[in-house]
């Protein structure tokens, strides 16, 4: 087990093949109060096909912007965005897209809630609700196919929010935060099953998260973010063998990735900067 | 997943207080019967203590006399109005709605059509009404126009402001799933603004009362509001009376009916409050 960490720039592959995202100095500006700031300043990324990526940085960084950009709701001021090798200058409905909050409908039940993007595609309703039911158990949700969104817990509605990602079937996962409104208990055994439902889905995944135990548990690499002006300070590569058991978190290969990460995020936060 | 078992009994526990919402909605009949029940007593007493004549002010029980021996009277007349009411109220529905529609969507639309909505409030109906009699005639038209002219603001004010409520976030989710305009206007849009839209309704059924009785004051010669226009000159106060009650009982019969409505159309509205509830305790 090793751990190999490069400076950002240095980790673009030279060869497309099997790239799925690819970020080329993506700058975004923005005004605020009519104050010009730059966002994003050159931010450089890529993920293979099936990996699962991780951004963690200080709040306020861009992270969000970012994925906003990926998604295809926001564009750059200027830089590219590769999908699959080819610029993809129509990104929306390619690249899923599940968010902090998980803006279920409340009007809609589960099994509805989780196949509106079929819906939205034009699937025959009794062959999208069958695949919803399909996966009704694996997300946990089993018994509450009927029940309205007011009626599930913070963690549920969650599974019916990623649900409703992995129905769409998409071949990219956008996760903002996902996990950030889960105590600590259910944050851990919702790591562990996201870990087993990546590995049985095999999507490209990028996660953005504050929490670093969360980013190395999950990821095959870990970026991180500098501060306002956002640009990739660190790449770290995960090369921790698959599945991960919960008891990783204290094995010294993973403490000592941790390490390196946190040191980075102070780093990129400036106020221990040495 | 044993913090997820919890969640059918916290459904279960909120029924009993179901139970203790009623019982409190009975409490909320009681009060207002029973200052109904005064203030006709007092009326009552004093008609009869001062010895008042009934073209001038006739006593509740006069009222309901003339209620029971006119009924046949009242009732055809009641059905004219009423059915003004209901046409004028779906008119200005289907119109209010589909500006509201088009406001939302086009900035071009709202730039210039909501100054004119706004602007058609501050003409007087009373004003219009008259004109409307020349153009149309004694018949049912121009009731009906001046019903959905009185209605359509309160449609299409809330439509607007319903279908804008929309959380850009689900705007934002609907768009990464590849959903158009339309989809994103009937999938998310429309469902936000329905309980804005019934507010609307519930404002609109009640001034539509209001608009249907302008109109048969301006110049007809059928629904409640001619007949007490009819009956004034030959003092049957009491009649007149007789009207303005089926007139308040069809105001709150409507709103009571939209409120229903809402009840079955959107359960999910209710729930929402219900849950909110529970938390604030």
């Amino acid at each position: 087990m090793q751990v190999t960490a490069q400076p950002a720039t240095a980790a673009q592959p030279a060869v497309e093949t099997g790239v799925k995202i690819r970020l080329d100095g993506v700058v975004k500006r923005r005004e605020y109060d009519g104050v010009p700031l730059t966002v994003l300043d050159g931010v450089e990324f890529f993920a293979r096909d099936g990996e699962f990526v991780s951004i963690v940085g200080p709040s306020g960084c861009g992270k969000s912007t970012l994925l906003n950009i990926i998604a295809g709701l926001d564009e750059p001021d200027s830089g590219a965005i590769h999908l699959d090798g080819i610029s993809a200058e129509r990104r929306l409905g390619q690249v899923g897209y599940m968010q902090q909050k998980d803006l279920l409908f409340p009007w809609r039940n589960v099994v509805d809630n989780a196949l509106i993007g079929l819906e939205l595609r034009g699937v025959p309703r009794h062959r999208s609700r069958e695949r919803a039911l399909e996966l009704m158990d694996s997300f946990g949700l089993s018994g509450f196919e009927s029940a309205y969104p007011h009626a599930l817990s913070g963690g549920m509605r969650q599974r019916v929010s990623f649900l409703r990602t992995v129905l769409a079937d998409q071949q990219i996962f956008l996760l903002d935060e996902p996990l950030s409104a889960l105590d600590a208990l259910n944050r851990a055994q919702m790591q562990e099953w996201m870990q087993h439902t990546w590995l049985s889905l095999r999507k490209t995944v990028v996660l953005v998260t504050h929490d670093v135990d969360e980013a190395v548990f999950l990821s095959d690499r870990v970026y991180v973010m500098s501060a306002r002006p956002g640009r990739m300070k660190l790449v770290l590569d995960v090369d921790l063998p698959r599945p991960r058991p919960l008891d990783v978190l204290t094995d010294p290969a993973f403490v000592a990735m941790k390490a390196r990460l946190l040191s980075a995020i102070r780093g990129a936060n400036g106020r221990e900067a040495r | 997943m044993s913090a997820e078992r919890a969640v059918p009994q916290a459904v279960v526990e909120t029924a009993p207080r179901r139970g203790l919402v009623s019982r409190r909605g009975a409490g909320r009949w009681l009060a207002p019967m029973a200052i109904v029940v005064l203030v006709l007593g007092a009326w009552e007493l004093c008609v009869r203590l001062f010895d008042i004549k009934a073209w001038l002010l006739p006593a509740p029980s006069a009222i309901a006399t003339a209620l029971v021996q006119d009924a046949g009277l009242l009732l055809r007349h009641s059905w004219v109005t009423l059915e003004e009411v209901i046409v004028g109220f779906a008119v200005a529905l289907i119109c209010g709605v589909s500006l509201g529609v088009g406001i939302a969507l086009s900035r071009t639309v709202e730039r210039s059509l909501y100054p004119f909505v706004i602007a058609s409030q501050t003409i007087p109906i009373i004003v219009i009404a008259p004109l409307l009699l020349i153009w149309f005639g004694y018949g049912l038209t121009p009731k009906i126009i001046v019903v959905a002219l009185i209605a359509f603001f309160p449609l299409a004010v809330n439509t607007v402001d319903g279908l804008k409520s929309v959380d850009p976030d689900t705007v934002n989710l609907l768009r990464t799933l590849g959903a158009s305009r339309l989809q994103i206007l009937l999938k998310a849009q429309l469902p936000t603004a329905l309980p804005y839209l019934f507010s609307g309704a519930r404002v609109a059924v009640a001034v539509s009362v209001i608009g249907a009785v302008i109109g048969e004051w301006v110049g007809s010669s059928e629904g409640l509001g001619y007949l007490m226009i009819r009956s004034k000159p030959q003092f049957l106060t009491e009649r007149v009376f007789a009207a303005i009650t089926l007139l308040s009982a069809m105001g709150v019969g409507l709103f009571l009916l939209v409120g229903l409505v809402e009840r079955l159309a959107i359960p999910w509205s209710r729930a929402r409050q219900h849950q909110s509830e529970n938390q604030a305790r």
